[in-house]
């Protein structure tokens, strides 16, 4: 039987193991949704995702797709990192970016490589909960530190305010940039309530701590995060629900039937 | 933005792979695990014209971890162009290292595949090339006598321009540039390429999947059917993934020779030189006009550059054929052949370009003529595409320009320059008119239908791609709107070659191609249900009650749509109006934009939530194009010296300012059945006009050239007639 038919036994008998079950649940897939979301993908897409979605353990075909120790590999170096915590350890070429360690040899492919110069900020994690550009720190400098992805941040399968403020206002479009921007979005709540400073901060002698940011300081804010697909005003406004519960922000309306008469061609 | 969960086209659902997006779950082209991978690392040209004289691989075959370096010695031959200056399109083949000359700095010269991305980046520059250097054409304006018209249908004219020019009271004749750009999608164009036993599997970032099939199939000369192309998720493509790139023929070629998938992602970097450009076109406009605003003449000359081996040709005149009620018109397109890589599309290619010079030079008009830009405008509004001479099958420009105009406080506009002022702030307001063409292509697509515990529920498969443009969430809402189910029970996927065949994303007719492709699938499976157990046609019922009245638990039909006769008979447009107000630092010559309103008018909106996505993120690139980006060459070796994001000023979140967007209620239902129009390009066009128009209200200074960075406007003279 192959991998996929194995699965696809499981999922109709819905035994799955208590692992694959937390998986679910980290998803936000309760009983129904999940039988739903499983009968919604394909043969390719199920592997294709699980491999994200089922770390090395329970997901066999994913943990041959990333061998341990790569031959030959220069400067050979071991780091344990505790990424979402989890503990990986892994045998690094030591020139590996934490980018590359999650995308190639962890699978945590929801980091994204934009730039490789750290100058889009798509690859941005939370490292000791500060907003860190994954593609220039080197992975072996990470040992000892508390590492956390986009894949991390949703708990017992309730996504990060911010993760939902995204998606109901549309604060991305292809989505590249995407756990990038939250990441940060993440890290500048906690910056506000630190009361850190910004380039457009008016007055830095009056700063206080538990800012309420102004729209004018989130867009500075979010600068090193670029989104090329340009949903920057529905990023500010999931920004600003959470931050501080408000959203109002002008988006779109229909022309009303009075609007359009009183425009008509004369 | 209120969510609502609701089913049916024209709701503003939430995208329906956004859950996958924000917990990076959805796969992007070099995330799907594929077992034995190994990477390559391209190597690049370091002159712009001339010869590889010897290349020496031997430090980098060393080197650790290094499995194969090819260079064009040992490359395999692949097809060869058939013609001289062949031009560009999403079908052509792109044969890469066959052939020791260099057309352009950058052009890859070798790529080297190792173990790992950080031996193979390594190795790569132990590439040692040898080059016989010659001098480069680089240069626009010391090129001009090699300006050549490239097909015939790049010249166009309708009456007399000289009688027309004569006729006027007023005449404007002025020269506007657009630099070079790059669309630099935040995905880097990237692929895993497998080559097993004469087949090809490429996970790779690209707009159109079965044109991809097309360029791998022609390239290397194997049977098409062979080919598989699976494009789930694209970071982005804004024309840059239309046309299937040589990394990906480099990745396959490294493959075939070893046996095993190789991932090759081009460099941020390497984005500059490898995978396409808008090219620098510099427009000469001529408008003649009667005092009471009656245009007499309209000329659009543009001159562009294409590589020294391939043609591609942006017609940045076509606005000015079709726009306005001008009976004198003058249209032409010359390009130079230059040592830089072939350009291709870039969002609204012809549009985005040629509407800021038409639109800017429809503001100075208006200026000349002491008119009010809108008015101006108005007055020269036609319903009859003069070009084709047959009438639109919907516009509403006038409809978009008095509606923005009520909306942005239009009327507080102060006609006069430099009158509008905050302390330092000079405060200016601008219009522009939008059009962008509203294509509609055969699209074919499949619907799986099962009942479940009593429930039915649907699958839609189509090779169409969701490049950020909403294509997911439309086919979703199209599925539920004409098989009663709602969206929730609708799965769609996309993007594999396996599935029926869609024209892909371009051109702004994803939307109206793939959702009628997916009604037609819909509809046919419906019919055929009720056509089985003698249902009259139009009797409503439950879908899941059809399956069940035949005994069925899963039922297939695909469909196919295609414009209609009736469609040919018409020119089929989106309209819009575009509207900024722009502050200038009247020191510092610092822009910062403070307020937009934007006015579509783009038939049925599938999802309002995904429309504004497709305006507001029109106008972001709008605002980078007028204010921001530009590639710049360097004057004697002819290389890139903007190499990065940190050079290449792609606009940042501050960058922008609160928007405000209106759509229209309008079906077109000559357009399609469906009544639906693209929307993705109409939000970039002539937005750099309006900027650009904004800032001559506030400063009295004509911007002409793009981009209008401080310096620039510092350096400006004052328009004859502002008083400072």
């Amino acid at each position: 039987m192959t991998e996929m038919e194995v699965w696809n036994n499981k999922r109709e008998l819905g035994n799955l193991s208590e692992d694959e079950r937390k998986i679910f649940d980290q998803l936000g897939l309760n009983e129904s949704s999940r039988r739903k979301f499983l009968k919604g993908i394909s043969a390719t897409s199920l592997s294709v995702w699980a491999a994200t979605y089922f770390p090395p353990e329970v997901f066999a075909s994913a943990a041959a797709a990333l061998p341990d120790n790569p031959i030959k590999l220069v400067n050979e170096v071991k780091v344990n990192l505790r990424i979402n915590e989890s503990v990986k350890s892994l045998n690094l070429d030591s020139r590996t970016t934490l980018l590359d360690a999650l995308r190639e040899r962890l699978a945590l492919t929801g980091t994204k490589k934009g730039c490789d110069h750290g100058q889009c900020g798509a690859c941005t994690v939370l490292v000791d909960g500060k907003r860190k550009l994954s593609c220039l720190t080197l992975a072996a400098s990470c040992e000892g530190k508390e590492i956390t992805t986009i894949e991390g941040l949703a708990e017992n399968g309730e996504l990060h305010a911010i993760q939902k403020a995204f998606l109901e206002h549309d604060g991305f479009q292809c989505g590249y940039c995407t756990p990038g921007q939250i990441c940060s979005s993440v890290a500048l709540l906690e910056e506000a309530k630190r009361g850190e400073a910004s380039y457009v901060t008016d007055d830095l002698r009056e700063i206080t701590k538990d800012l309420t940011l102004s729209e004018e300081e989130i867009r500075e804010r979010m600068s090193g995060n670029i989104c090329r697909c340009g949903a920057y005003n529905n990023i500010v406004q999931a920004f600003k629900e959470v931050h501080s519960s408000d959203d109002e922000m002008p988006t779109w309306e229909f022309a009303t039937p009075e609007q359009m008469e009183n425009a008509k061609s004369s | 933005m209120k969510t609502i969960k609701a089913s049916g086209i024209g709701k503003p659902i939430d995208r329906i792979e956004g859950r996958l997006k924000v917990t990076g779950m959805a796969k992007y082209a070099t995330e799907f695990p594929v077992e034995n991978k190994v990477y390559a690392q391209a190597v690049n040209s370091t002159i712009a014209k001339g010869e590889i004289v010897s290349i020496d691989t031997s430090e980098a075959e060393k080197a650790a971890g290094v499995l194969a370096v090819l260079t064009h010695k040992n490359a395999e031959k692949l097809k060869a162009f058939e013609e001289e200056m062949p031009e560009l399109g999403t079908t052509t083949i792109a044969p890469v290292l066959q052939s020791n000359k260099v057309h352009y700095y950058g052009e890859y010269v070798g790529l080297v595949v190792a173990e790992t991305f950080e031996q193979a980046t390594y190795a790569a520059k132990l590439v040692k090339v040898k080059y016989k250097e010659e001098t480069p054409d680089i240069h626009l304006d010391k090129s001009r006598a090699k300006a050549y018209k490239p097909t015939e249908s790049s010249d166009f004219s309708r009456g007399d321009m000289d009688a027309g020019m004569a006729a006027a009271d007023q005449t404007l004749e002025a020269t506007y540039n657009t630099p070079i750009e790059h669309h630099h999608p935040m995905e880097l164009h990237a692929v895993i390429a497998s080559w097993n036993n004469g087949k090809v599997l490429a996970y790779t970032s690209q707009q159109m999947v079965d044109n991809s099939t097309i360029v791998i199939s022609d390239t290397f000369q194997i049977p098409k059917k062979d080919v598989r192309v699976v494009a789930a998720f694209v970071g982005g493509g804004f024309g840059s993934k239309l046309n299937t790139d040589r990394h990906v023929i480099l990745a396959l070629m490294a493959s075939k020779k070893l046996g095993k998938p190789v991932q090759l992602t081009v460099t941020r970097n390497q984005m500059f030189t490898n995978t396409g450009m808008r090219q620098h076109n510099e427009q000469n406009m001529r408008i003649g006009a009667k005092k009471d605003g009656t245009l007499t003449a309209l000329s659009h000359e543009t001159l562009s550059h294409t590589s020294t081996f391939q043609e591609y040709q942006e017609p940045c005149g076509n606005v000015s054929k079709m726009l306005y009620k001008v009976p004198n018109n003058l249209i032409k397109h010359r390009l130079i052949p230059l040592n830089f890589q072939t350009p291709c599309s870039m969002r609204a290619p012809g549009e985005a370009t040629g509407s800021f010079a038409l639109e800017s030079a429809m503001d100075e008009m208006a200026w000349k003529l002491k008119m009010d830009p809108i008015d101006f405008r108005i007055k020269n509004d036609t319903q009859i595409d003069l070009s084709e001479e047959r009438p639109f099958s919907s516009r509403l420009l006038i409809e978009c320009l008095r509606i923005g105009a009520e909306k942005f406080g239009w009327k507080e506009r102060k006609m006069e320059p430099r009158t509008n002022t905050n302390g330092n702030w000079l405060i200016g307001y601008g219009v522009s008119a939008a059009s962008r063409e509203a294509p509609y292509k055969k699209t074919s697509s499949k619907v799986i239908i099962s009942l479940e515990e009593g429930k039915a529920i649907a699958t839609i498969q189509m090779d169409a791609t969701d490049i950020g443009t909403g294509s997911y969430t439309i086919i979703a809402q199209t599925a539920s709107e004409y098989l009663g189910i709602p969206t929730e029970d609708v799965t769609v996927e996309l993007g594999d070659s396996n599935y029926p065949v869609t024209p892909g994303s371009g051109g702004s007719w994803g939307a109206a191609s793939y959702c009628n492709g997916a009604r037609a699938a819909c509809e046919n499976a419906i019919a055929e249900l009720k056509r089985k157990k003698n249902i009259p046609e139009g009797e409503e019922i439950a879908l899941a009650d059809l399956l069940k009245q035949n005994d069925l638990t899963k039922f297939e039909a695909e469909g196919t749509a295609e414009p209609s006769e009736e469609f040919e008979k018409y020119s089929v447009f989106s309209f819009g109006a575009n509207f900024s107000e722009v502050w200038v630092d009247k020191d510092t010559g610092m822009s910062r934009i403070k307020r937009m309103v934007n006015v579509g008018s783009a038939g049925k909106i599938l999802n309002p939530k995904t429309a504004y996505g497709q305006i507001i993120g029109g106008l972001t690139m709008g605002v980078g194009m007028a204010l921001t980006e530009q590639t710049k060459i360097e004057p004697n070796f002819g290389n890139f010296i903007t190499r990065s994001f940190a050079d290449y000023h792609a606009p940042v979140n501050l960058d922008m300012a609160n928007v405000e967007v209106i759509f229209l209620p309008e079906e077109d239902k000559i357009a399609n059945k469906m009544g639906v129009k693209g929307i993705g390009e109409l939000g970039i066009t002539s937005v750099a006009a309006s900027i650009a128009n904004a800032i001559f209200n506030a400063t009295g200074k004509r911007m002409r050239d793009l981009p209008i960075t401080p310096e620039k406007l510092i350096m400006a003279k004052l328009e004859p007639g502002v008083e400072s």
